[in-house]
């Protein structure tokens, strides 16, 4: 009788009555389901309605704030329920002569209303990402062809400066003019500089007029400013930088108010003098690399250093520890079985743990730099190698070992003869193996701090320089590449 | 001349391989072992020059009690015991050169020879040993490319530059096709005739049996219990084969292709 009423417990919770039934798996997967969605949609539900305290309240909330994800999710649970009983119904009833079968559907619903919660709690958002695609199209584009930033030439400056007094006073005379010279000066000489009222809002201080001749005609000038302690800065007007082309005889006017600087009271003995400087830049000479360029190149440098020498520490420690791991050495002695399961275990947790973990830890232990990153990959490197050699050495063939041990050969003979010929091509092909990860590794192992290549890109990314960042990233990606075909030539060639 | 004087063999886990084995062996007999799979056949051969440690008996050597023997003197005696092996066992990244050399170790010095460095000498008993089993032009290649026919005759080389009086031989041809089972064993038999070298071999098949041996004898579960000299296994049906065989016993091919069971 029991079959008969499966279904009521099914109406009770879904996955119950598929356990009457005696269909444990898909029992327990519907109840599991079914149970993990209710949370996770309640979670979700909530995060809507923070102020909400009873379930009702919530769901009214939710349903205010998200209507078409609330009623979809509330929709799919009801039908799970009575597609749940429904499959009990089945399951109960089999047809004549047939394989038990349940409902495709049930299983259908279950899968669709976890992808639904999914996609709310990843929040993805299409209409964003479409909508501000083209706000990534400029790093994008800089990233994809950096190399406009990758040389730079010497320049040759055009720069002439004219005297301004902030405040009360004798005003400056007019700078001497010296022929063949560029020369500029402001008018009025004297006035009151920018400021901000008590609600923060900019008072513009008094217009001036820069004169300039002397400069290259039709030329790009830039206006600079100089405040009476001594900070340098472009000037701008209304967040643009101010600039002014030459005419034919290459003379300007440019107006201007006295810009906002902040002084602290006593820094200035005497007289508040500000300089007005105008200046052209011309690149000359041939070019030559960039500074972001030649810092790019010399941690890639030390990117692959750093993975060559984790590498090399790792198998230096490896090598030894393997031994100890390998099942075939280690038999035989109560004691070497338990340092045999020692080894394996602690491999094993050493190498489950990311080494951009182990650097976090390293940068915290020696501090920021390449140093760290090594440390981080090696410990990384003996565990991983540890594991790999001890299988090499368990996996070794005794054949050859007794062929020369009938020789009447001794054991140190043996073991050049008969184990390390045998270990060879696994510990080459290993060993480049974790060579070729750990330069990969090295190049992102930065950005926790580990030194490379990583650190700077990160540096580049934060401070907006994306043509810099992109130049890492092609180095990056022609350094992993190289590396994939090197390491797959030559263990082609060692093996 | 080789005893063996009620040789036990007990493994760690308790199986017993050997129980209370004796025969002997005369200088240039070809000794065959038959017994089924698990008999103790590759028991017995390794312990005769202890790669297997005996657990209890007597192996005398020309008088000297091998299971006795020191380190050193153990090394001495392995030298004149030259082993082929079913598997072969050659060290597949080696040369074929220094595979072969390999069975020089038990002369040569140790420290000399961690750095795979020989003697003039050795490498001239090299060359002379794979010129017997016809590989000489295969010297340099590396020992796993070469055919499983091949591999065997490289293992008789390692053998032969123990200049061994004896070669254990564990079934040698198990793992070749019919020919190339002649072949190998013709080599051995060569040796046998020519040279005077004792060989105790295990192997499979009737008619190779009735072909090679000069001598038999038969394990089963570790224990001896069939000896018969060259006339008496030729006279064999294979009925009676069978019996100390057991019932896997069959033949390599159909007797007349097999070729001279009577030829000497
Ligand atoms: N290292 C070992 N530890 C435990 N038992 C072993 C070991 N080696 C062999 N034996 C057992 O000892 C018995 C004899 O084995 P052996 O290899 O000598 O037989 P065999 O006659 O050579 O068989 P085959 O024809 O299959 O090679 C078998 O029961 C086998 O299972
Ligand atoms: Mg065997």
């Amino acid at each position: 009788m029991m079959p008969k009423f499966a279904w009521i417990f099914s109406i009770l919770l879904p996955g119950l009555g598929q356990l009457v039934l005696g269909q444990v798996q898909r029992g327990v997967f519907a109840l599991s389901g079914f149970l993990t969605s209710i949370a996770l949609a309640y979670w979700r539900f909530s995060l809507l309605a923070p102020r909400e305290t009873t379930l009702i309240g919530v769901l009214r909330r939710s349903l205010e704030r998200r209507p078409g994800f609330t009623s979809f999710v509330l929709l799919l649970i009801a039908l799970f329920w009575i597609l749940g009983i429904l499959d009990t119904l089945k399951l109960a009833h089999p047809g004549p002569g047939k394989k038990v079968r349940g409902l495709l559907s049930f299983f259908f619903t279950l899968s669709l209303l976890l992808f639904v919660l999914g996609w709310q709690i990843s929040e993805i958002d299409v209409s964003r990402m479409v909508k501000d695609f083209n706000k990534a199209m400029t790093p994008l584009n800089r990233v994809l062809w950096p190399w406009k930033a990758a040389v730079t030439r010497d320049t040759r400056v055009l720069s002439a400066r004219a005297e301004i007094l902030e405040g009360e006073g004798t005003p400056p005379g007019k700078p001497v003019s010296k022929p063949g010279q560029p020369y500029v000066y402001a008018e009025p000489t004297v006035g009151i500089a920018s400021k901000l009222d008590e609600k923060g809002q900019p008072v513009p201080g008094t217009i001036i007029t820069l004169h300039g001749s002397g400069f290259e005609p039709n030329t790009k000038t830039d206006i600079w400013w100089e405040d009476p302690i001594g900070s340098r800065f472009q000037v701008r007007i209304g967040g643009e930088y101010l600039t002014v082309i030459t005419d034919a005889e290459g003379k300007f006017s440019v107006q201007l108010p006295i810009p906002y600087s902040i002084i602290p009271p006593g820094a200035v003995k005497g007289p508040l003098i500000h300089y007005a400087e105008a200046q052209q830049i011309f690149p000359v000479g041939p070019l030559k690399p960039s500074t972001p360029f030649l810092e790019i190149v010399s941690r890639m440098v030390e990117t692959i250093v750093m993975g060559l020498m984790a590498t090399v520490l790792g198998i230096l420690f490896a090598i030894p520890l393997s031994f100890l791991a390998a099942r075939n050495i280690m038999h035989g002695s109560w004691i070497g079985m338990s340092i045999y399961y020692l080894m394996r275990f602690i491999m094993n947790v050493v190498r489950s743990i990311e080494p951009i973990i182990w650097a976090v830890i390293a940068v915290v232990w020696v501090g920021l730099g390449p140093f760290a990153g090594v440390i981080a990959l090696t410990i990384h490197s003996i565990a991983s190698l540890g594991k790999l050699y001890s299988e090499a050495i368990e996996g070794i063939d005794h054949g050859p070992i007794e062929a020369v041990q009938a020789t009447g050969a001794t054991k140190l003979q043996t073991i050049m003869f008969a184990v390390i010929p045998q270990m060879v091509s696994p510990f080459i092909s290993f060993s480049i193996y974790r060579w070729d990860i750990n330069v990969r590794m090295s190049t992102i192992i930065g950005m926790v701090g580990g030194g490379g290549v990583g650190f700077v890109l990160l540096q580049y990314v934060r401070l907006l320089d994306y043509q810099a960042a992109g130049i890492a990233v092609w180095f990056i990606a022609v350094t992993v590449a190289v590396l994939d075909y090197v390491s797959a030539e030559i263990r082609e060639r060692m093996i | 001349m080789l005893e063996v004087q009620h040789l036990t063999k007990v493994y760690p886990d308790g199986t017993v391989a050997l129980k209370d084995v004796s025969f002997s062996v005369q200088d240039g007999e070809f000794l065959v072992v038959i017994g089924l799979s698990g008999a103790g056949k590759s028991t017995l051969l390794r312990c005769i020059n202890r790669l297997i440690e005996p657990s209890g008996g007597k192996i005398l050597w020309n008088g000297i009690d091998v299971t006795e023997a020191d380190p050193k003197s153990l090394r001495k005696i392995r030298r004149d015991f030259g082993m082929v092996f079913q598997q072969f066992n050659l060290v597949h990244r080696l040369s074929v050169q220094m595979n072969v050399l390999a069975g020089r170790l038990g002369y040569v010095s140790p420290t000399k020879s961690l750095l795979y460095r020989f003697n003039e000498e050795d490498y001239r008993l090299a060359e002379e040993a794979l010129r017997k089993v016809g590989l000489l032009e295969m010297a340099y290649k590396r020992a796993r490319e070469l055919s499983g026919g091949q591999q065997q005759r490289v293992g008789i080389a390692r053998a032969l530059m123990q200049q061994p009086k004896v070669i254990l031989a564990d079934e040698p041809v198990a793992s070749l096709d019919p020919v190339l089972a002649h072949s190998i064993l013709g080599y051995l038999e060569q040796l046998n005739k020519e040279e005077g070298i004792t060989v105790i071999c295990s192997l499979h098949y009737l008619d190779l049996v009735q072909r090679y041996a000069s001598r038999v004898i038969g394990l089963r579960g570790g224990q001896l219990v069939y000896e018969g000299s060259r006339e008496d296994i030729r006279r064999m049906t294979d009925d009676q084969f069978k019996e100390v065989y057991g019932e896997e016993a069959e033949r390599i091919a159909p007797p007349s292709l097999a070729g001279g069971t009577n030829d000497a």
